[in-house]
């Protein structure tokens, strides 16, 4: 049985670490675009914000001032036994990202929609946000992501229904045009870590792209061939556009694109996108049956990817 | 493109002189918000209760600044998204008597009318580095605090060297951006051409 205690305290360091520390393929993507980048300045803005990531891990302060939406990832094993249930699970992270609120790890930014209402510590309807996928084992791994409101609100996050007449090219044009929109002046926070979904209802393609942006491990490919061409494709596509660093030109504008699919509908093939910023703040942790609790460097959502 | 040093509250010679792809870094009194601050004014009518007399340098921005032993403690800060403040732009550079607007991305043809009349300026971060910039700034006051909360209130900053920004918008109206994204939609064309996808394509409609 895994205490309240050790999830609440491995919710809370998650938290925090997600919040304050840059994952460690995240900077490895960082330190490859600065080596490649053409531009005099953009290459300038890019040490600037990783020398500013770094300090954030010494100095615990957030790695960027809007620390987004609190989004969570739980990958529950079937036989995994928790004390409260999945219930005291929820009820622990809310107040853990309460409680990183108050130490000013995170921005209090959760609003009521229609009132402004700011509860001051991000905790409200539905929010946190939980997502579950069950698997075989004993043990929990608790992932953090925050989705930033400058990835999430400026046209980054889009879908359409591409119908099979216009297969792959439909969906690699849909993707091109979406974040070259959304990219525009630097709106997402480019270079991003682009997250497509292909399939499934609309809802299914959104979650898919938003779990591919946020959690996917940088550097990782889709297993499936095809899959994996489209994100070679639709990566070198992209970077050829010169958006660059905050939209001011430059040789990277994605730091990757990660494609995730699901089974569809003959009438259509729903294609979503996500993009997250550069930052792409997130952080795992696993804790096995014992109440052992190991840190993880990515989250592995998707099996080893 | 050119450097400058900039000490506010600024001049219209300081400002006219500036061109879109310009570096400037700046100095002295400023204030900032977020959308709500003009909401609360422009939409729904409250008076500006707070003198910002020698601040022409507004910076959009919600800060987390934390309470610590009766001061307060500025813990983070990045310019937030000006594009979504278009609807009161041109308003707050004529009410405000604004000579420079600091915020990421840019802001729209109505603002840079009004900029251009009134010679401002709109600049923007190349960066995402809140912890090179917060040892720039000395946090002085706030204002309304209790009506739109910490992140939504008018902070009051003292800043030395704050910077790199780029100047986006000129005192001509001129925008960055907008000469970017002609390049941008030029290698658009021949990036869907690497994808086999020719100028001709349109989308079967479905709905």
């Amino acid at each position: 049985m895994i205490r309240i205690e050790t999830y609440e305290q491995a919710l809370f360091e998650t938290i925090k670490r997600g919040a304050t520390e840059i994952s460690p393929d995240v900077r490895e993507a960082f330190v490859a675009a600065i080596d490649r980048e053409a531009d005099p300045d953009a290459r300038k803005g890019l040490e600037a914000t990783l020398r500013s990531m770094d300090m954030s891990a010494v100095r615990r302060n957030p790695l960027c001032v809007d620390t987004g939406w609190p989004i969570f990832y739980f990958k529950v094993g079937n036989e995994c036994r928790l004390e409260g249930g999945l219930m005291g699970l929820e009820e622990a992270a809310r107040r853990a990202v309460a409680e990183c609120t108050r130490l000013g790890f995170l921005r209090s930014t959760m609003k009521h929609p229609l009132t402004g209402y700011d509860p001051g510590n991000n905790i409200g309807a539905n929010i946190p946000d939980f997502t579950y996928k069950f698997v075989e084992g004993d043990s929990i791994e608790l992932s953090y992501a925050a989705k930033g409101g400058g990835s999430e609100c400026f046209g980054g996050t889009r879908h359409r229904i591409v119908a099979f007449a216009d297969g792959v090219k439909g969906i690699e044009k849909f993707v091109v045009d979406c974040f070259t929109a959304s990219a525009r002046a630097g709106a997402v926070c480019p270079p991003s870590v682009l997250g497509v979904g292909i399939g499934g209802t609309a809802n299914v393609a959104a979650n898919l792209a938003k779990e591919a942006a946020c959690l996917r491990r940088i550097g990782s490919s889709n297993p499936d061939p095809m899959f994996a061409a489209i994100e070679r494709d639709l990566y070198g596509a992209l970077n050829s556009l010169g958006i660059g660093i905050l939209g001011s030109g430059g040789s990277t504008s994605v730091l990757a694109v990660n494609v995730e699919y699901a089974y569809t509908h003959i009438a259509g093939i729903a294609v979503a996108t996500s993009t997250n910023c550069m930052v792409a703040r997130r952080a795992s942790s696993r804790i096995d049956a014992d109440g052992t609790v190991t840190r993880m460097d990515a989250p592995m959502w998707f099996g080893d990817r | 493109m050119a450097e400058f040093h900039l000490e506010g509250p600024l001049s219209e010679e300081d400002v006219t002189r500036l061109q879109i792809g310009d570096t400037v870094y700046i100095s002295g009194r400023v204030f900032t918000c977020r959308s709500r601050l003009q909401r609360y004014v422009f939409d729904e009518g409250h008076p500006l209760n707070f003198d910002i007399s020698g601040r022409n340098i507004l910076i959009h921005n919600g800060p987390i600044v934390v309470r610590e032993n009766g001061a307060w403690r500025l813990v983070s800060f990045m310019p937030t998204s000006s594009i979504r403040f278009e609807k009161w732009g041109a308003r707050s550079v004529r009410d405000w008597n604004l000579r420079m607007i600091v915020g990421k991305t840019t802001m729209g043809p109505r603002t840079a009318e009004a900029m251009k009349e009134r010679k401002c300026v709109h600049v923007s971060p190349r960066s995402v580095s809140p912890n090179l910039w917060i040892d720039s700034i000395e946090v002085e006051d706030v204002n309304l605090f209790d009506e739109l909360g910490s992140i939504e209130a008018a902070w009051f900053f003292k800043v030395k060297d704050l910077g790199p920004f780029t100047v986006d918008i000129d005192c001509e109206g001129r925008n960055y951006f907008d000469r970017l994204d002609g390049q941008i939609d030029e290698r658009k064309k021949d990036a869907l051409g690497r994808l086999g996808i020719d100028e001709s394509f349109e989308f079967t409609k479905l709905y």
